[in-house]
Formats: C-alpha cells, structure tokens, sequence
C-alpha cells in the first residue's frame, strides 16, 4: 500500500465508506478518491483495501451492489441499505464515544 | 516494479476459499480501479510506463489484499465457513448422489437402452430357437 495506517485505525474504512455512500451511490475507485478528499488525505487508504471491506458490508446486508455500464466498462455501484443506515448511526455512536473519551484522556493531567 | 497479475490474484483468493462470485468481482473491480488510476497520471500528463508503475504502488500489494479478503470469513465458500461440517455432509451428500448416477443415465438414454434390450432379446431368441433345432435334429435324426 502507498502509506500505512496504524493498526488502531482498524474499523475506520467501514466508517467512512458508509458515511460517503450514505449520500449517493458510488463505485471503489470513485469512493477512495472521496476518502482523500474530505479526510484532507490524513486517512490514505491502500487502494485494494476497501474491496474487501465493501464486499463484506454487501455480503452482511448493509450494501448492495449493482452494475451500470459508464464509458465502456461496467462499473459497480455501491449504495446504502436501511440495514446499514443502522449500521452507520451505531458506528459513529461508538467513534464519537472513543474520542470523547481519548480526549478526555488527552486533557486530564498525566497518572505516572 | 512488476504490473499486478489479475489472473494469480483471482487464483490466490479462490484457492484461499473466497466464493468464486466475490473473488471473480474482486478482481474485476481491481483491475477497473488500476485502469482508472493509468488514465488519470496520463491524463495528468505522466508517461505511460511511469503511470502504470505509479498505479501498481498506489493498488498495494495484491498479497495484502488476499490476506485482508482470507481474514473476511462471510465472503469464504460455505466448506471454508464450516469445513468440519462439510467434512460429514459431502461424503453423505456423494453417498446420497451416487445410487441415483446410473439410475439417471437410464432415463436419459432410454431410446438407446430401448434399442440395445430388443437387440439382446432377438439375439436371446435366435440362440434359443437354432439350438432347440439342433436338439431336435439329434433326438429324431
């Protein structure tokens, strides 16, 4: 992969692939594009990496995938099911409580 | 740095147990997002060569991506899922199988193993009848 994210990042590409498709269907290649764009490439995915992740999301329920013909090649299309709409509320719940709590950590003064 | 192999990639994940439908579309999307990744360096004015050796880095490692689909037990064939299962069902499911093979054969050749019982039956009585004649001939020659 281009660059490496630390192993606590592990979770984190589910995250963002479900809050980005929570807005439009779109394809892997258009999807880590998306990834770089709005985390200001702080996040760098390796690129393969998020076929896994997508299949297994689609395979749990929480996306579906479909095919559509664009310019020549037939791309895959990834959208939003009601299931993993919950899926997404649930997970940022849970990233919005770790960092609260990292912060928390971060502020309060050092326990040696 | 060498271009991906998209057909050992599809070899790798099946031999790792992903179902042949997530891992033929696996590779399919990988190869789609590698073109797409050449396009755009070209586009940006890139040669050729150097865009693909770019894509090839950006793509990673196609033994990481084995690793990462291997880790995802939902998107393996069901004997990977539960292969002491399937260690008991398919013997049985072959044992079940197997009786009914020929069985099957029967019903799909049956104009020909229609055929080749008249044929046997004609032989039967031609053999019958001359040597019922050859007894006879001895008995009042």
């Amino acid at each position: 992969m281009a660059k490496s994210n630390p192993p606590f990042m592990s979770g984190v590409p589910e995250l963002l692939l479900l809050r980005l498709l929570d807005n439009r269907e779109m394809y892997g290649y258009e999807l880590v594009r998306a990834i770089k764009e709005v985390t200001g490439e702080a996040i760098s995915l390796g690129e393969g990496v998020i076929y896994p992740v997508l299949h297994s999301l689609e395979r749990t329920g929480s996306l579906k995938a479909r095919r559509k013909p664009v310019g020549g090649r037939t791309r895959v299309y990834y959208s939003l099911t009601r299931q993993g709409r919950g899926r997404l509320a649930d997970l940022q719940e849970d990233w919005r409580r770790i960092q609260g709590g990292i912060e928390t950590a971060l502020e309060s003064p050092g326990h040696a | 740095m060498r271009e991906p192999d998209f057909n050992a990639l599809a070899e790798r994940l099946l031999q790792c147990g992903i179902a042949p439908r997530h891992a033929h579309r696996t590779v399919n999307e990988i190869r789609d997002h590698y073109d797409d990744l050449v396009d755009a360096a070209v586009d940006d004015g890139i040669p050729i060569r150097r865009a693909r050796q770019m894509a090839t880095r950006e793509l990673g490692r196609m033994e990481d991506l084995v690793a990462q689909m291997s880790a995802r037990r939902e998107l393996k064939t069901w004997a990977f899922r539960f292969p002491r299962a399937a260690i008991v069902v398919y013997p049985l499911a072959c044992l079940a199988v197997l009786p009914a093979v020929p069985v099957n054969a029967g019903i799909a050749n049956a104009p020909l193993l229609a055929r080749w019982g008249a044929s046997l039956l004609a032989a039967g009585v031609l053999t019958a009848a001359l040597l019922l004649v050859l007894q006879l001939s001895i008995l009042f020659g």
